[in-house]
């Protein structure tokens, strides 16, 4: 492999450092035995243990964990069939058009859907809970997986389904057996969107908790008007290390299988 | 196919397990319908030990909500959709929510403990027969100072903050009724005052306090007290209570002539669907032990006379944050103005605040 610029590597760790930088300095702190942020005491696991014993925070986070979940997968389902139809739309007219509805929820603020929401939900007399939070969410999600998918679609070779179709293949076998395979890595890949924005969402749930439901983003930032415990450090410091191994774990898996398909591909040739 | 299939099953898998865990995690104690509570507060403003002994000792089982501001909690109650049992306004947004009849009236016999509250606490101005509401937490307006700075016990009224010494050393918390007041107060006025003539000579007096002032800020307030930054702060008194106990050159005075009371109090919503509930809860809190021990994990004052005696004596006897009751009986206790009043207010102390910067 060529070298790198020396110029370039410097770059390339500096930006990395400023990245990674606050998260680490979180949990550095995380075991800090004080109450805040401004000066290391002594090593502790105490914000540890209140974190474990805090059985409402920890709910929430599994709620949070549950809501993202679920939220991506009913978001992948509808924003896949969602994509499939925006590029099977007739008229080039139709699709872009049917396009630009989609990035307009993309690219319209939060606080803004979050308010429509609010305001969509108590019109219609549903009361603020884990379904409306729910709903909202797949409602922001749908956008990013057709973003995601659309592109799988367009590169997929559309002779592969008149192939299929001349093989005496019937549309369900079409769709499950030639169309699905084909985009499954776009598929993956707005699920994993849908998983992180539903994560990441402050502005939209803010606006639609209520009753007995609330997230993480929202709950963390309540208690901040007190100024921020170190057991959210702790929290951070676990979710980061989760995160972590399942960035990892993904890591090799994908590694591990392209070489698997290069080792075949070098096979078919020899 | 087959293993997008099995993806599928697993993740919905993944899903009841972690709803099963998180409902476990809540469920301290096993209740149904007519036995939950839910419960809308300030965040990290209450002993979550309490709770758990309110849920053993009742068998109702409590909701935890929290907000950041008056402000979004009465649009969350507003716009309905919710069923709060209770929630814990400050006492102007008491009178808003009342105005726009969101609240209950409450049912005092079912809230015998009440009779521990001080009588400095009950029937106030923005609820003069307590119909409506009953005092949760109080506190008050004042200045808070660094010892390694400025002298101690050299701060004791309002007036002190003009002192030339303190040039460029004064940090304001961002409040319109709140600083305004302060020089109302400076002069004798009301700090509820409508007089226009009197609200432009606090201005005008206020204006003297510019080259005094580093700046005017919300939060951060708290924290460049406590890493020296400045020598002075004016705030409230549930703040310096938190400053206080990160840094001891900290000091906290309530300001002669008076100063500003102010309260958080338990209301319930009309969209609540269980009052009894939350009658049992206030009533839960308004006992003395209970009171003392919330007072003690949360750092503000409580308005349960009868707790003071369970609360240690380096918190009771300290004059910063249980002022006598002499001094109490001179504090204001800010009334919700007319729309056009509050216009005042703001316009003036935005005027202040564009001359300091």
């Amino acid at each position: 492999m060529k070298q790198r610029h020396l110029g370039a590597r410097l770059y390339l760790i500096v930006l990395l450092l400023v990245l990674y930088l606050p998260i680490f300095y979180l949990i550095y702190f995380s075991f800090s035995s004080g109450q805040n942020m401004n000066h290391f005491q002594h090593f502790t696991w105490e914000h540890y243990q209140t974190l474990f014993n805090d059985s409402r925070l920890l709910a929430i986070m599994l709620q949070t964990l549950l809501l993202a979940l679920l939220s991506g997968l009913i978001a992948t389902t509808v924003g896949t069939f969602g994509a499939i139809a925006i590029e099977a739309a007739r008229s080039k007219r139709e699709k872009s058009s049917l396009l630009a509805l989609n990035n307009v929820l993309m690219v319209s603020p939060d606080v803004i859907i979050g308010a429509s929401f609010l305001i969509f939900f108590t019109a219609l007399g549903l009361s603020l809970n884990f379904g409306s939070v729910l709903l909202s969410h797949v409602a922001f999600s749908i956008p990013i997986v057709v973003l995601m998918v659309l592109p799988r679609i367009k590169e997929m070779d559309a002779t592969l389904i008149d192939a299929a179709k001349d093989l005496g293949a019937s549309s369900y076998q079409v769709f499950s057996q030639v169309l699905i395979p084909a985009i499954m890595p776009g598929i993956l890949a707005g699920f994993f969107m849908a998983l992180t924005y539903s994560l990441d969402d402050f502005a939209v749930t803010f606006f639609v908790t209520g009753n007995g439901f609330t997230t993480l983003s929202v709950e963390i930032y309540s208690r901040a008007r007190q100024g921020i415990d170190l057991e959210v450090n702790a929290l951070s410091a676990i979710i980061f290390l989760v995160v972590l191994i399942g960035v990892l774990i993904y890591y090799f898996l994908s590694v591990r299988s392209s070489r698997t398909k290069h080792n075949r591909r070098i096979g078919v040739k020899l | 196919m087959k293993k997008l299939l099995w993806g599928i099953s697993a993740i919905l898998l993944v899903c009841l397990g972690l709803w099963g865990l998180s409902n476990k995690l809540l469920q301290s104690s096993a209740a149904s319908g007519n036995h939950k509570l839910i419960i809308y507060n300030w965040g990290d403003y209450i002993d979550p030990d309490l709770i758990s002994k309110f849920e053993k000792q009742t068998g109702y089982r409590v909701t935890y909500q929290t907000f950041d501001s008056n402000e979004a909690m009465y649009t969350k109650i507003k716009q309905g959709g919710t069923a709060y049992d209770l929630a814990v306004p400050s006492e102007y947004m008491v009178t808003k929510l009342r105005k726009a009849g969101l609240l209950e009236k409450l049912d005092l016999s079912k809230i015998p403990n009440r009779k521990y509250l001080g009588k400095n606490f009950i029937h106030q101005s923005f609820d003069p027969q307590n119909e409506y509401s009953l005092p949760y937490f109080w506190g008050t307006l004042g200045i808070i100072y660094n010892d390694k700075f400025v002298k101690a016990g050299s701060i004791t009224s309002w007036n002190d903050l003009w002192n030339k010494k303190y040039r460029h050393n004064i940090l304001l918390v961002d409040s319109a009724r709140d600083i305004m007041g302060l020089s109302l107060a400076s002069l004798g006025y009301s700090m509820n005052t409508t007089n226009t003539i009197e609200l432009h000579l606090a201005k005008t007096k206020l204006d003297n306090l510019g080259s005094n002032v580093k700046a005017i800020i919300a939060d951060e307030l708290k924290m460049y007290m406590i890493q020296n930054e400045a020598a002075i702060g004016v705030t409230w008194s549930g703040e310096a209570s938190e400053m206080l106990a990160a840094n001891k050159h900290l000091h906290y005075v309530v300001p002669k002539p008076y100063s500003n009371l102010w309260f958080d109090n338990f209301v319930v919503p009309k969209t609540a669907k269980n009052p009894q509930a939350a009658y049992a809860f206030i009533n839960f809190m308004l006992d003395p032990k209970n009171a003392a021990q919330n007072a003690e994990y949360v750092g503000y004052a409580t308005p349960v006379e009868a707790a003071l005696k369970y609360l240690p004596k380096s918190v009771r006897d300290d004059k910063q944050f249980y002022p006598d009751r002499k001094l109490v009986k001179r504090l204001e206790v800010f009334k919700d103005l007319s729309k056009s009043k509050v216009q005042e207010y703001n316009d003036l102390f935005l005027e202040f605040k564009m001359y300091v910067h």
